[in-house]
Formats: C-alpha cells, sequence, structure tokens
C-alpha cells in the first residue's frame, strides 16, 4: 500500500510538472501511465473517469483524485490530488514574485505578449479535443460544444445554464 | 468603481471556495465571474495577465491563480487558504460523482448526459478563449501564432513538450520585433 501511494505521488508528481497549458496537455500521458504502465484502470474505464471529472465542478486535475482514489482507496485520491498540484503551486509560488520585480522590464513586457496568442491557442485547442474524444469528429458533440461557447460570448448567462443545455442535449442526441 | 482585493482571509477563502462549488464544466469561466464581475477583486487586464502567467506554468490553471492571488494579498497564509478554497467542495464533490457513476455506468442516458456535460464544459472552454482573444483580432501575427499552435496541439497531436518552447520562441521574437 505504502508503495503504490509513493508511485502514485511520483507519477502524478512528473505530470504536474509537465503540464504547461494545464491538464488537457498532459491526458495522453496521464492515459499511458495509468493504463499501460500501471494498469491502475482500463481504457474504457480511464475514459469514464476522466468524464466523470470533466461532469464535476472544479479543476479538470480532480481526474488524478479518481485514479488515486480507484488505485489506492481514499488515501491514494489525496496522494494523486497533492501530487497533481504541489510541484505546480511551488513553481508558481516562487515564479510570481520574480515576475513582480520585473513589472517595468522590457522582456517581461515582451513574454507577456508573446505568451497572449499560446494561451488563446491552448485553451482553445484544449475546448477542441475534450469534445473531439479520440480525435474522431462527432457533429452532435461540436453542436453542444457550440450551443455553450455561443452562450460563454453572446450572453452574460450563469455558465451552469449551459452545461444545463448540454446535459439535456446529451440525453436526447446522445443515448 | 476601481477594484479592491479581499479585506480578510475569511473572504479570500469564501471568494475561492464559491469559484470551487460552482466550477462545473472549467473553473476559468468562474474564477472571472466571481473575482472581476461580482466581488470585484482584480480589474479584467489584472485577470487576464494573471492567468496569462499561469497558464504559462504547469500545472492546473485557476490552482495556480489561487496561489499566485493569494500570496500577492496575504503571502504564504493567503497561498494555502485560497488553494484549500478552492479544492476543498469540488474534491469531495468528485469523489462522490465518482463512487455514484460507478454504480449506473451501464445506464445509456446516465453515459449521454456525462458525455452532454463533458461537452458543455468544451465548450466553455472555446467560449472564453474567443473572449481572451478578442484583443488579438487586429494582429495578423499573433492570429497566424494561434492557428499554428492550435493545429499542432489539437490536429496533430504534438506534444507539448516541443510546442511550447518553439511557440514560445517564435511568439518572442515576434515581439521583440513589435509585431504583437
Amino acid at each position: 500500500m505504502a508503495l503504490i501511494l509513493l508511485e502514485i505521488a511520483l507519477y502524478f508528481g512528473l505530470l504536474s510538472l509537465l503540464a504547461f497549458g494545464g491538464m488537457p496537455a498532459v491526458m495522453p500521458e496521464m492515459q499511458r501511465i495509468v493504463v499501460e504502465v500501471k494498469g491502475w484502470t482500463g481504457p474504457v474505464e480511464f475514459v469514464q473517469l476522466f468524464a466523470v471529472a470533466q461532469a464535476a465542478p472544479g479543476p479538470n486535475v480532480l481526474i488524478a483524485s479518481l485514479i488515486g482514489y480507484r488505485a489506492a482507496g481514499f488515501a491514494g485520491a489525496l496522494v494523486a490530488t497533492a501530487a497533481v498540484c504541489a510541484p505546480a503551486a511551488l513553481i508558481s509560488y516562487w515564479v510570481s514574485d520574480v515576475w513582480d520585480r520585473f513589472k517595468e522590464s522590457a522582456w517581461r513586457k515582451a513574454i507577456q505578449k508573446a505568451i497572449a496568442p499560446i494561451v488563446v491557442a491552448l485553451v482553445l485547442s484544449g475546448g477542441y479535443v475534450i469534445a473531439t474524444p479520440g480525435g474522431t469528429p462527432d457533429w452532435r458533440l461540436w453542436l453542444i460544444a457550440a450551443i455553450s461557447a455561443a452562450g460563454v460570448l453572446a450572453t452574460r448567462l450563469n455558465p451552469l445554464w449551459m452545461i444545463g443545455v448540454g446535459a439535456a442535449t446529451g440525453a436526447i442526441l446522445l443515448s | 468603481m476601481a477594484a479592491t482585493p479581499p479585506r480578510s482571509l475569511t473572504e479570500l477563502f469564501f471568494g475561492f471556495l464559491s469559484i470551487g462549488a460552482r466550477s462545473f464544466g472549467g473553473v476559468l469561466p468562474w474564477a472571472h465571474r466571481v473575482m472581476v464581475e461580482e466581488r470585484r477583486w482584480l480589474e479584467p487586464a489584472d485577470f487576464a495577465e494573471t492567468i496569462g502567467l499561469c497558464q504559462f506554468l504547469p500545472g492546473p490553471n485557476v490552482g495556480n491563480a489561487s496561489i499566485v492571488l493569494g500570496k500577492r494579498w496575504f503571502g504564504v497564509k493567503g497561498a494555502l487558504v485560497a488553494f484549500l478554497g478552492l479544492m476543498a467542495l469540488p474534491f469531495c464533490w468528485v469523489l462522490a460523482l465518482g463512487i455514484l457513476y460507478a454504480d449506473f455506468v451501464d445506464v445509456p442516458l446516465v453515459k449521454a448526459i456525462v458525455t452532454g456535460v463533458g461537452a458543455a464544459g468544451a465548450g466553455l472552454f472555446i467560449g472564453t478563449a474567443i473572449k481572451l482573444g478578442r484583443t488579438l483580432v487586429r494582429q495578423p501575427v499573433a492570429l497566424v501564432l494561434v492557428a499554428a499552435c492550435f493545429i499542432a496541439v489539437a490536429i496533430a497531436r504534438v506534444s507539448l513538450v516541443y510546442v511550447m518552447p518553439i511557440g514560445l520562441a517564435l511568439a518572442l521574437f515576434a515581439a521583440r520585433k513589435q509585431w504583437l
């Protein structure tokens, strides 16, 4: 038990450091480790856990909690969640200081301008990849995604409405 | 009305708790709503800049933002309080939902609803990306970078280990040339 907790800590800690652009970026690597290397879940179960983490509120790192739970119970969930957050949190804690200190530097201003288009592309990619599981376009999923994107852009409605519409549309189109 | 940071750790905690509690389908839109629109802790430009930094860092974006902002306002205590506030409810929620879902995994309707919710969450991401990208519309070089990065990551599924340094180097070059 102690060994599996240590493995969870190491693997998810590694994923934390690789997750430039957030969790969607490391999903393929996470799938490889969890399903192919360690066998903590089967391939189908992995996809289901991903969907449940998507459906729950909160950062999508919470798929780590679900995998940890499946691998080693409640302790596994706690360890996986802490491991996937802690290294990145420590880096953020340190970097934000440096970032503030160079507020007026030309390099910081250049970096900020440079990051903006990359961030837009990565958030967009995250949305695209989630709405296109397995890389196979499905017009029903794209329609649901388009409706909720339009809702974010055109209204000031609570995003929960878009989620509700997605659940209802999913029940009609996908069952 | 100018933005005012939270006055106490309690206010900070409950602000992030309310982000975590309601953040179905993605935290970013809720972080914006709570911190910029409801509580007015941050100016929109300040929010975009902080998120920009956190998306550049590895790890969960809004999780990192809770660390950065908590630290800016209250030091180590603030970082811990904001992070725990953000994570506490979603952690309990996701475990409860995971245990519940395991019992209903074979019901097609449940599966359809969960998938629909996932797609709607993806749409929230896309809408948020377009919102953040509005300022780039008049910059052709930035649009080319967005398109190239998107094709590499989303379509060609190239690892971020390659895309991030190359994309950032090109963007930095463009920024130094005043193209961005």
